[in-house]
């Protein structure tokens, strides 16, 4: 009855209050807004029912994050009104018990977050059913997908977030503290789970919201049809998870409940305070006037106050400022929230910063660069681990403005003398200060990370310039926000609330229809910083953006200041009084300037955005895009003259940001028919004139869909040709809303052909992909690739081009382009390469910088007197791998040239390209990198993978890539071939560890998860399938029929479609030519790996060896296997199996000796259990079935081998 | 030093409560006392007065006169200038509970703007020994008593002389040897500023305003000084005792304005010109003059406007 009625109070008290309600009304429109932009699902894939039960539980996931930060007030206030209204004594002292009270609080705030949380769905289906949603997206009404993502994700969620919040704030008789609760959840879910854990496989467990195990890592499992289809379910990763959640908030319950006493509070005595009072002598707040020896009154006590002057005015003001702004950061300094900030934050951002600065087990060299990207993040970054900075200003700002009032004493500073600014500076200093605290404190953990990890070069003035000239006033603009939307929503968890909003906003404007960042309060460009280009063009936008937002800043703190409330007149009327009032002094100049200088940095930034440089917002971009295919696609196949040579001469002029090229290209009409129009494209944003060596009529100009048209006087016949003459001026001008493209810049320019070049043709990539994007543009949808059976595909291939190309530079630097470097000069202090070569395809890359340049030559042992000149282009202090890369690429052109033909070209550059990425990619005759890849820092012990060498061989296998088609297996037909070559490679010429090394380097979960089911590799697209399952499976293929036969299939595969008349090459092809070399006998092995997804579980349950009489041993091995075929759907199938798997015996370990097989041999295998018994000649240890894991290396449980026991 | 209040008036949009009515008040130097029962707009005038409120109509001048000249603070739209002469204890106030008296004292001595350390540590020695807190400076004011607090109050309100001060119920959680400390003190403050009590005590009042007024339900009721006050009623307060049963008998035939328990019997005050059948006289107190009031003995005072 009591628990009843304590419920009932509770329950009927809190919904009556606003905050509820318009929490209610926050999550059913955010989540409608989630819905209907698919936000979350636009970086998935597209082709699946906005209804989805995968859509709707990512949905609720977020959902639940704007929840989790903002409705802890609920809980929070279910647990400490009593203590902060200070009404506890009268309910304590009634006859109620501990389990009445805290159960039917807690339980109140439960059913009133859980019922909160139905908004969510609520938010959803209006998102999916209101009118406006193509109704093709909206699949079939499943009840049980909404009913799912509620139970098993808001329900789970709302408990454990309640009971943390609810404890907290029980334990501190604080509300707010339930805020610190969920904190603490936020970031379990995004520091520790996502970064500290992730690679322990514990990352999925320890998230307690689900932005892991539903939106990333179902997000990869499951295929596009279980998106569509698939209910969630509890069941394995996701019942654990829900499970160690739940527990730890029964736990949580249990504590709280345990640790509650009805007695009185002591002040606001928090747990520190308490523990800390048990290691201090008692203090006994002594009673002065019992103590005192007068007792009694003397009227005569004479009353002095020592008359002293005192300062008004600004030095008064400052003085205020000041005293406020110290005090306020030592109060924050030493709260929870801000020891959370200052020390655990640090503390772990070092085993952060020391896990980061390895990529997949290879080693990184932890560069001040390389850290300082770990360490920062732009504010709306709202998936970055640093997102709980802005959420803990926020919580800050509450706590700040709130702070007098909350300790009651706020009439009392209200009549102190002193204007609004003193308070209201004071804090945001205040908070300043703690934020170059904790930046600070960021910079020495960052510094003592690179201790760790044994890296001396300790560049401070980086991390000043970085860290407190770039980062931090990123945060002080969003703390001066959320201060000043405290001060003007004048209610505390309504100003959570809005400030959480507005983040929301600031992070996903676009969601919100906002796309330029003149309107997103803090943004703009970022900032970039490699090496080679330094900050690059990058600073200037980035100042100019935020010099206007802190304009806005001043202007908004004139407004805060004018709304400041101060007294007791809370209602809007009076505060309009006072600010009128106020708006006296130097005030309005201060708003004044604040608004001239809002026009003037905005109608500057306007200018250099809209004005100087076009600017398109997303949809107008995707219009153009649309109205391109439009307009131009009926012109998609018709004959045009086809490119056979370019000549080009580049100036750049790295210091002005500006390029300029004049080519030509020689066309010639290969078709059957005469052409009488050519269709040129123009690319946007650069200047492009063109011309042709005879008479044409321009009949077409689009420049804004860059499209021209001429039509020739004489028409082109078949075999003609003719000249198309271009320049094109690339000169950047002031800077676009996304910045300045840093193409050209003063060290590391870098760009290609297909940036700002004209071209010949209708150009299918610039139609929209996505079927969304094309169905609400009214175009008929189109698969992402051509169908693998799309013949039409096969033929679509350039016959290589003749590259002729002079580039200009300054002196001082270098200019690269593809092909042999025929000639250098100088020319007026400025540097000239000639570069030339042939049968080059449609991407050409150009860079100039400061480069150093090491050359060398391979020559052909083969064939004496072929050389290969090797260039590798390099940052002048990026030198760790040069040795290391000439290596590679010699074992490389060794390898390959013997067995796949002669390598073609009579060059090859190695370039860096500017940029921090570890990415490299491979051209013809060309491999660039990314500075990033100097930094792979592997151990040169002769024992650790050497990812570098492994990684150029994979390029250079590219240079024998069989020519393919654009269907469905082509990332199969690229990258998993060239990593099988790139295998090779490093086991001819490293040996088998080193094979070994590679291996289990390929075999770790990152970055590709793993995909059980799905397309089978003959068509497949994932990264995970080209890169890892496809060199696999030709590698398991190998071991069965050996190198050369494989070897031989894929050089006659390269050879049939090298020339330039024959079709591309599919996986079907490649198919085939394995299928040709593979024994009737082991054809059932190629359908399993490259047909179908096969997967083989071979445990050895007992290995038992016994002596023979003739000094043998013979030993009996019981093992039990399954092949298992998984479809598409992610359905799987037990299929029976007989086939040869290798059975291994090994002798005992012997420290610094291999491990020694004494028996390995392929045995015929079959399904379900069976005995395997074979006989060696010494004592075995260890025994077990596919002891290499060639078959099973997906998942390579341990399960197939075992110790061996003796008899 | 006069504060002038002229026709303050003030309705709460909550319940549509007049909380004051037409308040017309000269208060000059000296300590002045503000009496009136629980809700009678005590506070709301004191907070207007501290620059917290609004009034919706009427003015407040603060009329400083100085040695060499004089000049007029207009209390509702010159804040910042009435704060600094202002010292205001309101009637309910925290503080924090995690620092120590002598470091609290010390900052509101920076907001009050005395700047210079030394300057400061002067009066915040002078006001926490004043206050009797100077043995307990370093303690923590989590651990304060409410008489404690209610001095550290006191301290923080004599920051930077203030010749306005403004004292808000203050003897309420006080013990009565501090309550007459505390009252000494604010009397001899009156010696050369305004101080502005408000209470529902009677002898508060009694013991040392100079000058009073009455306030119920938002009208200044009586104002008056308590000794003429109390002399004025001389001769029309009688008193009789009489058993319990028989009040409503009594209440019937007189204008009674206080009855009180006194040893199982009951006391009756009440207000006559003439001696009442069986009713003795009494020397009247505050008390008398204050019940009187409430009962509407007293004529509207002269120079008050009509409403």
């Amino acid at each position: 009855m009591k628990f009843r009625e304590i419920f009932r109070f509770e329950f009927a008290y809190q919904v009556r209050r606003p905050y509820i309600w318009l929490f209610l009304i926050v999550l059913v429109y955010l989540n409608f807004l989630m819905t209907r932009d698919r936000a979350v699902s636009e970086a998935l894939f597209e082709e699946f029912f906005i209804n989805s039960p995968f859509l709707i539980a990512n949905t609720t996931v977020f959902g639940g994050l704007i929840w989790l930060m903002m409705a802890a007030a609920i809980a929070g206030d279910a647990a400490a009104r009593d203590a902060g209204s200070r009404m506890h004594p009268l309910i304590y002292t009634t006859s109620i018990t501990r389990a009445q009270y805290l159960g039917g609080r807690f339980l109140a705030a439960f059913v009133l977050n859980a019922l909160l949380l139905l908004a969510v769905q609520v938010g959803i289906l209006l998102g999916i059913y209101l009118p406006g949603v193509d109704p093709e997206l909206i699949g079939p009404f499943r009840p049980a997908a909404f009913l799912t993502a509620y139970a098993f994700l808001s329900l789970p969620n709302a408990f454990v977030a309640t009971a943390l919040q609810f404890g907290l704030a029980i334990q501190s008789g604080r509300a707010m503290a339930s805020y610190f609760g969920s904190f603490i959840l936020f970031f379990m879910g995004f520091f520790v789970a996502s970064f500290l854990l992730y690679k322990l496989g514990l990352g999925t467990l320890v998230d307690p919201i689900g932005i892991r195990f539903i939106v990333e890592d179902i997000a990869h499992l499951w295929t596009t049809i279980e998106k569509k289809e698939r209910l969630l379910n509890l069941e394995g990763i996701v019942l654990t998870n829900r499970l160690m959640w739940l527990s730890i908030g029964l736990v949580s319950v249990a504590v709280t409940y345990l640790g509650f006493r009805f007695t009185h509070r002591l002040g606001s005595t928090s747990r520190w305070t308490r523990l800390s009072l048990l290691f201090r002598r008692p203090q006994v707040v002594r009673e002065d006037a019992t103590n005192s020896p007068v007792i009694g009154i003397r009227a005569s006590t004479p009353i002095w106050v020592p008359v002293i002057p005192r300062t008004f005015g600004f030095g008064m003001h400052i003085r205020q400022t000041l005293t406020l702004a110290w005090t306020l950061f030592q109060t924050i300094a030493t709260s929870w929230a801000g020891l959370a900030l200052l020390t655990v934050i640090p503390l772990l951002t070092i085993p952060v910063v020391v896990d980061q600065m390895e990529s997949n087990g290879v080693p990184l060299v932890p560069t001040t660069t390389r850290v300082i990207n770990e360490l920062t993040a732009p504010l709306s970054a709202e998936l970055s681990r640093w997102v709980i900075i802005p959420a803990l200003l926020i919580f800050f700002a509450g706590e700040l403005i709130w702070r007098e009032r909350e300790a009651r004493l706020g009439e009392i500073t209200d009549a102190m003398p002193g204007s609004e600014w003193a308070p209201f500076l004071g804090k945001f200093l205040g908070l300043g200060l703690l934020l170059v605290a904790f930046t600070t404190l960021q910079m020495f953990a960052g510094l003592f990370a690179q201790a760790i990890l044994g890296y001396n070069t300790f560049d401070v003035p980086l991390y000043l310039k970085i860290l407190f000239g770039l980062q931090l006033p990123e945060y002080l603009l969003f703390a001066f926000l959320v201060l000043v939307i405290h001060v003007l929503v004048n209610q505390k968890y309504v100003g959570h609330l809005v400030a959480t909003i507005t983040y929301v906003f600031i992070t996903l404007s676009s969601l919100f229809g906002v796309d330029h960042d003149l309107f997103v309060y803090g943004a703009g460009p970022g900032w970039s910083y490699t090496e080679m280009r330094g900050f690059g063009p990058s600073l200037g936008p980035w100042l100019w953006f935020k010099l206007y937002w802190a304009a806005w800043a001043g202007l908004l703190a004139v407004v805060a200041r004018l709304l400041w409330v101060r007294g007791r007149e809370e209602a809007l009327r009076f505060r309009l009084l006072m600010a009128r009032r106020r708006f006296v002094g130097s005030t309005p100049w201060m708003a004044g300037t604040a608004v001239v200088l809002i026009l003037a940095l905005g109608g500057f930034i306007f200018y250099n955005t809209n004005v100087l440089n076009q600017y398109l917002t997303v949809s107008e971009k995707k219009e153009r895009q649309a109205e391109y295919e439009r307009r131009y696609e009926r012109f998609d196949g018709i004959p045009q003259p086809e490119a056979t040579r370019a000549r080009l001469h580049i100036e750049i002029y790295p210091e002005r940001r500006q390029a300029e090229i004049l080519g030509s290209y020689s066309l010639i009409n290969r078709t059957a028919v005469a052409i009488d129009s050519i269709h040129v494209a123009i690319m946007p944003g650069v200047t492009t004139g063109t011309d042709f060596d005879r008479k044409a009529t321009l009949v077409i100009a689009d420049e804004d869909h860059g499209h021209r048209v001429y039509v020739l006087d004489r028409p082109l016949q078949p075999g003609d040709s003719l000249r198309l003459d271009f320049e094109v001026t690339i000169q950047s001008r002031g800077f676009r809303e996304t910045g300045v493209d840093p193409s050209v810049t003063s060290n590391g320019t870098f760009f290609m052909n297909t940036n700002w070049f004209p071209a010949i043709a209708y150009q299918r990539p610039r139609e929209l992909i996505t079927a969304t994007d094309r169905r609400e543009h009214g175009l008929t949808l189109r698969p992402l690739i051509a169908f693998l059976n799309d013949e039409e595909a096969y033929t679509d291939r350039g016959r290589g081009m003749t590259l002729d190309v002079v580039m200009g530079t300054p002196g001082e630097q270098v200019a690269v382009a593809p092909g042999n470097l025929r000639r250098t000069w100088t020319e007026l202090g400025r540097r000239y390469f000639h570069y030339s070569t042939q049968a080059i395809g449609g991407e050409w890359s150009f860079f100039s910088a400061n480069y150093a340049v090491h050359e060398a030559w391979w020559e052909d042992s083969d064939d004496p007197g072929r050389a290969v000149e090797i260039r590798i282009y390099h940052h002048p202090q990026h030198t760790a791998h040069l040795d290391r890369t000439l290596r590679s690429i010699r074992a490389s052109l060794d390898y390959y040239s013997k067995n796949f033909g002669p390598y073609q070209r009579e060059s090859l550059s190695v370039v860096e390209r500017p940029g921090n990425g570890t990415g490299l990619h491979a051209d013809a005759g060309m491999i660039t990198h990314g500075e990033g890849f100097t930094l792979w820092n592997p151990k040169d012990d002769g024992r650790s993978h050497d990812h570098p060498y492994a990684i150029i061989a994979h390029e250079m296998a590219h240079q024998w890539t069989v020519p393919y088609a654009a269907v469905e297996g082509a990332p199969v037909m690229s990258e998993s071939l060239a990593w099988y070559y790139g295998m090779k490679v490093v086991e001819h010429s490293r040996g088998p560890e080193a094979l070994q090394r590679l291996f289990s380097y390929m075999w770790q979960p990152h970055p590709y998860s793993p995909i059980f089911r799905g397309e089978p590799l003959l068509r497949g697209l994932d990264p995970y399938l080209s890169y890892r399952k496809g060199p696999f499976a030709l590698n398991t293929l190998s071991e069965y029929i050996g190198d050369e036969r494989v070897n031989g299939a894929l050089r006659n595969l390269l050879e049939k479609h090298r020339p330039v008349d024959a079709p591309l090459a599919t996986t079907l092809d490649l198919f085939r030519e394995l299928r040709a070399v593979t024994p009737d006998s082991l054809q059932y092995l190629l359908h399993d790996l490259f047909e179908v997804n096969t997967y083989w579980k071979l445990e050895t349950e007992r290995a038992v060896a016994t002596p023979t009489k003739t000094g043998n041993w013979q030993v009996t091995l019981d093992v039990e296997t399954h092949k298992v075929v998984v479809d598409s759907a992610g359905v799987k199938q037990e299929v029976p199996m007989d086939e040869w798997i290798e059975v291994g015996v090994f002798a005992p370990d012997q420290p610094g000796k291999e491990i020694e097989p004494l028996y390995l041999r392929k045995h015929r295998i079959h399904s379900g259990r069976q005995t395997i018994i074979v006989t060696v000649p010494r004592r075995p240890a260890r025994a077990g079935i596919d002891p290499d894991h060639v078959l099973n290396w997906e998942e390579r449980s341990e399960v197939n081998i075992k110790k061996v026991t003796v008899d | 030093m006069t504060l002038k209040i002229t026709n303050i008036s003030k309705t709460y949009s909550t319940g549509a409560v007049q909380a004051l009515k037409n308040v017309t008040l000269t208060i000059p130097h000296g300590l002045y006392g503000l009496l009136g029962p629980n809700g009678a707009g005590k506070s709301t005038l004191m907070r207007i007065l501290a620059t917290l409120q609004e009034p919706d109509e009427g003015t407040i001048s603060l009329e400083v006169s100085s040695p060499d000249s004089g000049h007029v603070i207009d209390v509702v739209n010159q804040k910042d200038e009435v704060r600094q002469t202002l010292g205001y204890l309101p009637q309910e106030f925290g503080l924090y509970p995690k620092v120590s008296a002598e470091s609290l004292l010390d900052h509101f001595a920076i907001l009050k703007g005395i700047t210079t350390r030394r300057s400061r540590q002067v009066v915040v020695e002078a006001l926490l020994r004043q206050t009797n807190l100077w043995d307990v400076r370093k303690q923590k004011l989590g651990g304060y008593s409410g008489g404690m607090r209610q001095r550290f109050g006191v301290a923080v309100a004599l920051l930077g002389n203030p010749k306005l001060m403004i004292v808000d119920e203050p003897t309420a959680g006080l013990d009565p040897a501090e309550r007459v400390r505390f009252l000494n003190l604010l009397s001899e403050l009156g010696e050369n500023s305004v101080v502005l009590l408000s209470t529902h005590i009677v002898e508060d009042v009694s013991e040392l305003c100079t000058r009073m007024a009455i306030i119920n339900k938002g009208e200044i009721i009586h104002e008056a000084e308590p000794l003429k006050a109390i002399e004025g009623l001389k001769g029309k307060i009688w008193r009789k005792i009489i058993e319990k049963s028989l009040l409503p008998q009594v209440e019937l035939e007189h204008k009674i304005i206080s009855t009180k328990l006194l040893g199982g019997s009951t006391v009756v005050h009440v207000y006559s010109g003439e001696e009442p059948v069986g009713f003795e006289s009494v020397p009247p107190d505050l008390e008398d003059v204050y019940f009187s009031a409430m009962a509407g003995h007293y004529p509207q005072r002269a120079g008050l406007q009509p409403k």
